[in-house]
């Protein structure tokens, strides 16, 4: 698009004066008026405010030359504006900055730049008058705000304190210190992070979030989407697979760049600090600037972020890299510090999306002009967050739920946001239980349904119309709402086989799982695994798959989700045919006899299945997304022999290994993670079920993520000292003989007992868990929950009854 | 409507190169006077301004002044398809989103059209104060890019200093030091060849070498560099473009590192 900004031209040609025209008298004609400041001065509030914080107080070099030209200037231009408005408004775009035009007016400078080094002050007859009598005009309302940037910054610290206020006393006025509709200050979500960081409690976190986004919403609703997907931590929903995708080595280069460094400086301060953002909040630049640039706003950050995402291909990193150093070298105070730990997803300030959706549940209620909640609602603060919560977990979309909250409130958010076609909704989960006769007393009276649990990859594998399409789309996707698609060319060649015709759209529920077609046989997972991941060409496949469908959560344009389970079953039974090998039924059995589940699960274990999953049937049995709800539960087949489950762990430190396993690992320092403090909590010490070549590789893949110090989130005693720590990579099954009350472990401190963890005994390696990230691992709560349901049969092997 | 026809095309090829690598996009302006463009770099550590004039076109015509912008990488990618005999026009219409590069060959045989697609820009543009420099060095363009990329084997930063004895580039790293002084040379048989020290005061300066060696992509512009330098500012480094304009560059200095003190307040 072409742009007509006449200002930029004069400027261009007219302002841009000779410096090769030194050793000349002074000349006021080149005198810029403060707020074009070529040269900006240093923002002084927030160095005085936080010496600590460099990146701020990058020096300007030229605060030198700006100075001299304004005495200069002042000697003689008295007609200039006034020397001490030295900031260029913060929303002026270039088109309204007049400034330059203005110098060009007052001082009627030379015409041309290259040989005018004696024509300083000659007047130009064909000065364009139009542009020049334009810039007369703005200067005076910059006027205002110049000079505003750094003293609203000093403004917005004082008061961000104010968003722990009970929402019921804050007023979002209170804190913006923004126009209404101008775009969001990033340093008002950085200083809010900072606020929730020094936080523990959850009351008082969600109560900062829930202001905060109310004064965005009482300023500018437009940036609410913006907010929320970087208080999230995320760039897109997760179906779209957009990641931000830096390594920790392009954000010390951007850095390093940006502050005028060498990287092996950043390095070795990042080993002292162990945190990257620290290392920006701290870098100290020995780089001056042409001109501190704009402040970061909210959307621009975003906006940056997904471009970053989107950058692929050739010199993508060197492509991402410029954009993360022109954010950095734009960063004042905190707001490095978040800016780092957002590009590396690490977050980490003690809240979870839970969190968010609650308060931003919240906020909306707050914000309700649009309807007033329905007279039954005995909270409606809890009611909304449940709403928001549960809209969330079917449509995990906040570009599609946060404009609908601000039009249609939160009351009827799940009728404007429901199952969206295309759009995979979070697994529904199982609990796990310990046997058969738990089950029986759980699901007394109730109709239940026993089913295989599969050895393979969950799925929700869906096809859409499409209207000028014969056949529809088909997409796969993994729990993690990962498009697998591409991972499955012969699943979805296959699929629109098995339906029946009347059949036009559908997702299915399923589990993908390897099958010897041969002999009729399921394969373990760790055969699944050994696909490719992407880019599968079906000629080439080696693996198959037999679709193993449990559930059908939408079918011919209708969501079934809160249909019960009975129903379902009946609609998938209905709609498919079953052709063995290529696509089967899960297998089933409904029954309440303890005998024959027993026997069932056996014949389950016999036929290379995990276990059974026992759901119920007619009660409770609508889907409930990424719940773990106590309506389904999971019955695996080593239950009787030891704890439940086994448990999902990140190792986080290793011993080295001594006589035999002499350059390895010998033991491995395990984690739980807890989600409500973003941090890993030290489970057990392992050493067992690793066969040598198992440690070997174990220990070579863990050797290249070995950092200095431990992350700051990690949780573990003191008495606990490990040679290495690592980086949160992995995720390793761990099955265990029994969990016990631990004073050196830290998981789910607190939850069980006050100050003493949980910990593992006889841990063994099971497998490693490829298709989960470090932040899926056994969550605190599971651990003690587990911990609950072992006590309670120790203690009463007859009755469990209801334990939570 | 924008027709701006330079009969020296390779011109146009060499500014893109000398400035493609320090800025990605840029907003080129065009008004009745001339051809330019302003920008800074990611980091806001160095500028460079650009100016085409009006006179050093075969035939300039500018209706209105417009602003247009370019992914400078795309850009010198079409222009890399031009012959450096050929002639170039650079034509777009009012309110078009694309701007097109005609390459006409010397014998008038081929001609090529080249459209490419305008981007919009956010810039920040600057206007750049008058100053007095304590010093001016104007040496041959070359032996500037040679101290540069000499240096840069050695160190990341370069000092300059000029004092009465002439002007000393400097250098440190881990394998050594370097220290290389020109002195003011005028008896030289061509006069490009000569090395002109201008000084008020005596000034020293340091540099990134990095952006230094970026702004002698610009060497085959000019016989001849001028550097300009004051304590505390902005260095320019200018290659004229003769009897067109001139390619700048402008560049912030270093700061001493003294790692455990806090900044002094300016």
């Amino acid at each position: 698009m072409l742009t007509f900004r006449q200002s930029h031209l004069f400027r261009c040609t007219f302002c841009i004066t000779r410096p090769l025209t030194p050793l000349l008298p002074p000349s006021s004609s080149h005198f810029l008026p403060s707020n074009s400041p070529f040269f900006r001065p240093k923002p002084l509030s927030l160095s005085s405010l936080n010496p600590h914080s460099n990146m701020s107080t990058r020096p300007s070099a030229f605060d030198a030359l700006m100075s001299n030209a304004r005495r200069l200037a002042g000697k003689k231009s008295s007609s200039s504006s006034s020397p001490t408005k030295k900031r260029k408004s913060l929303d002026s775009s270039p088109t309204e900055n007049p400034n330059p035009l203005k110098t060009v007016g007052s001082a009627e400078v030379k015409h041309d730049p290259e040989v005018s080094s004696d024509g300083i002050g000659k007047p130009i007859n064909d000065s364009p008058k139009p542009n020049l009598d334009e810039a007369k005009k703005p200067p005076d309302s910059k006027k205002v705000k110049v000079g505003s940037a750094s003293e609203r910054n000093v403004e917005m610290k004082g008061k961000i304190r104010l968003l722990k206020k009970k929402p019921a006393d804050f007023d979002p006025n209170m804190v913006a210190c923004w126009e209404k509709g101008e775009r969001v200050p990033f340093l008002f979500l950085s200083l809010a992070f900072d606020l929730i960081s020094n936080e523990t409690g959850r009351i008082v976190i969600t109560d900062i979030v829930c202001n905060m986004l109310r004064t965005v919403i009482a300023t500018t609703p437009d940036d609410l989407v913006a907010t929320v997907y970087l208080a999230a931590n995320k760039v897109a929903p997760a179906h779209e697979g957009l990641e931000l995708g830096i390594g920790d080595a392009s954000i010390i280069k951007a850095l390093a760049e940006a502050c005028g460094r060498t990287e092996s400086q950043v390095k070795s301060q990042y080993k002292d600090k162990g945190d990257l953002g620290l290392v920006a909040q701290a870098s100290r630049s020995s780089q001056s600037m042409m001109r501190k640039p704009d402040p970061l706003t909210v959307i621009k950050v975003f906006d940056t972020f997904r471009l970053i995402a989107k950058e692929s291909g050739k010199d993508s990193q060197e492509k991402k890299k410029n954009r993360i150093k022109s954010l950095l070298v734009a960063a004042t105070d905190c707001e490095p510090q978040y800016l780092i730990r957002l590009l590396q997803t690490k977050l980490r300030i003690g809240f979870s999306e839970q969190t968010l959706l609650a308060a931003l549940g919240q906020a909306a209620v707050y914000n309700e002009q649009h309807s007033k909640p329905p007279p039954n609602v005995q909270s409606p603060l809890e009611e909304a967050a449940k709403i928001v919560k549960q809209v969330f977990s079917i449509l995990p979309v906040y570009d599609k739920i946060v404009p609908a909250l601000l039009t249609g409130g939160v009351w009827d958010l799940p009728k404007s946001c429901g199952f969206t076609p295309g759009v995979p909704v979070g697994p529904m989960l199982a609990k796990p239980t310990k046997g058969v006769a738990e089950i029986i007393n759980k699901f007394q009276d109730i109709d239940f349904i026993c089913e295989y649990k599969y050895d393979g990859e969950r799925a929700q594998v869906m096809e859409f119309e499409i209207h000028y399409m014969e056949n529809g789309s088909v997409e796969i996707y993994s729990r993690n709402a990962e498009c697998n698609t591409g991972k499955f060319p012969d699943v979805v060649a296959a699929i629109s086989r098995f339906k029946k015709s009347s059949v036009k759209s559908f997702v299915l529920d399923c589990e993908l799982v390897a099958y010897d077609r041969v002999q009729k046989k399921i394969l373990p997972f760790q055969i699944l695994i050994t696909r490719a991941r992407k880019n599968v060409v079906v000629s080439e496949i080696k693996v198959d798959v037999c679709i193993f469908a449990f559930d059908i959560l939408y079918l011919n344009g209708q969501p079934l989700l809160h249909e019960q389970l009975k129903v379902r079953k009946e609609r998938l039974y209905d709609s498919f045919e079953e052709e063995p090998g290529f696509f089967q039924f899960a297998t089933a059995l409904t029954s309440n006899d303890l005998e024959e589940i027993q026997t069932f699960l056996n014949s389950a274990v016999s036929s290379s299945c995990e276990g059974l999953i026992i759901k119920t049937l007619d009660r409770d049995a609508t889907y409930e997304p990424s719940k773990r709800s106590l309506n389904w539960l999971k019955l695996k087949k080593d239950y009787m022999e030891s704890i439940g489950d086994t448990l999902d762990l990140v190792p986080i430190a290793a011993f080295h290994g001594r006589g035999k396993r002499t350059g390895f690992y010998g033991a491995f320092l395990l984690a739980c993670y807890d989600e409500n403090n973003e941090e890993f909590q030290s489970i057990c010490k392992i050493g067992t079920g690793f066969s040598e070549a198992e440690l070997e590789e174990r220990s070579a893949s863990l050797r290249s993520k070995v950092i200095p110090e431990p992350k700051s989130y990690y949780r573990c005693s003191e008495m606990m000292k490990p040679d290495v720590w690592f980086e949160t990579t992995e995720v390793w099954e761990v099955k265990a003989a029994d969990l016990t009350i631990s004073p050196v472990h830290r998981a789910a401190i607190g939850i069980v007992d006050p100050d003493k963890g949980i910990s593992l005994r006889f841990p063994r390696l099971v497998r490693v868990r490829e298709d989960k990230t470090p932040e899926q691992a056994s969550s605190s709560e599971q651990v003690a929950e587990m911990y609950n349901a072992q006590k309670h049969n120790q203690t009463n092997n007859e009755d469990d009854g209801e334990d939570d | 409507m924008l027709e701006l026809r330079l009969v020296q095309g390779s011109l146009l090829k060499k500014v893109l190169e000398a400035i493609k690598d320090l800025v990605n996009d840029a907003n080129f302006d065009c008004s009745a006077t001339g051809f330019s463009l302003q920008a800074m770099d990611s980091s806001h550590v160095a500028l460079v301004a650009l100016l085409l004039r009006s006179e050093g076109f075969e035939h300039y015509r500018c209706d209105r002044s417009i602003s247009m912008g370019m992914n400078l990488g795309n850009m010198s990618k079409m222009l890399k398809c031009a012959g450096n005999d050929d002639i170039i026009t650079i034509k777009a219409d009012d309110g078009s989103d694309t701007v097109t590069f005609m390459f006409e060959s010397p014998t008038q045989d081929k001609i090529s059209d080249f459209e490419m697609k305008l981007m919009d820009i956010d810039s920040e543009h600057l206007g750049i104060p008058e100053a007095e420099y304590h010093a001016i060095v104007r040496m041959p363009s070359a032996e500037f890019a040679r101290i540069c990329k000499d240096l840069a084997s050695i160190g990341d930063t370069v000092v300059i200093s000029v004092t009465k004895e002439g002007v000393k580039f400097s250098t440190r790293g881990d394998i050594g030091t370097a220290n290389i002084v020109l002195r003011q040379n005028t008896t030289v048989d061509k006069p490009e060849e000569a090395t002109i020290i201008e000084m008020n005061e005596p000034v020293s300066l340091t540099f990134a070498l990095r952006y230094m060696n970026s702004f002698t992509k610009a060497t085959p512009l000019s016989n001849t560099v001028t550097i300009s330098l004051s304590s505390e500012l902005p260095v320019v480094v200018e290659y004229k473009i003769a009897e067109m304009g001139y390619v700048r560059f402008y560049l912030a200095p270093k700061i001493e590192e003294d790692e455990d003190e806090t900044k002094p307040q300016v």
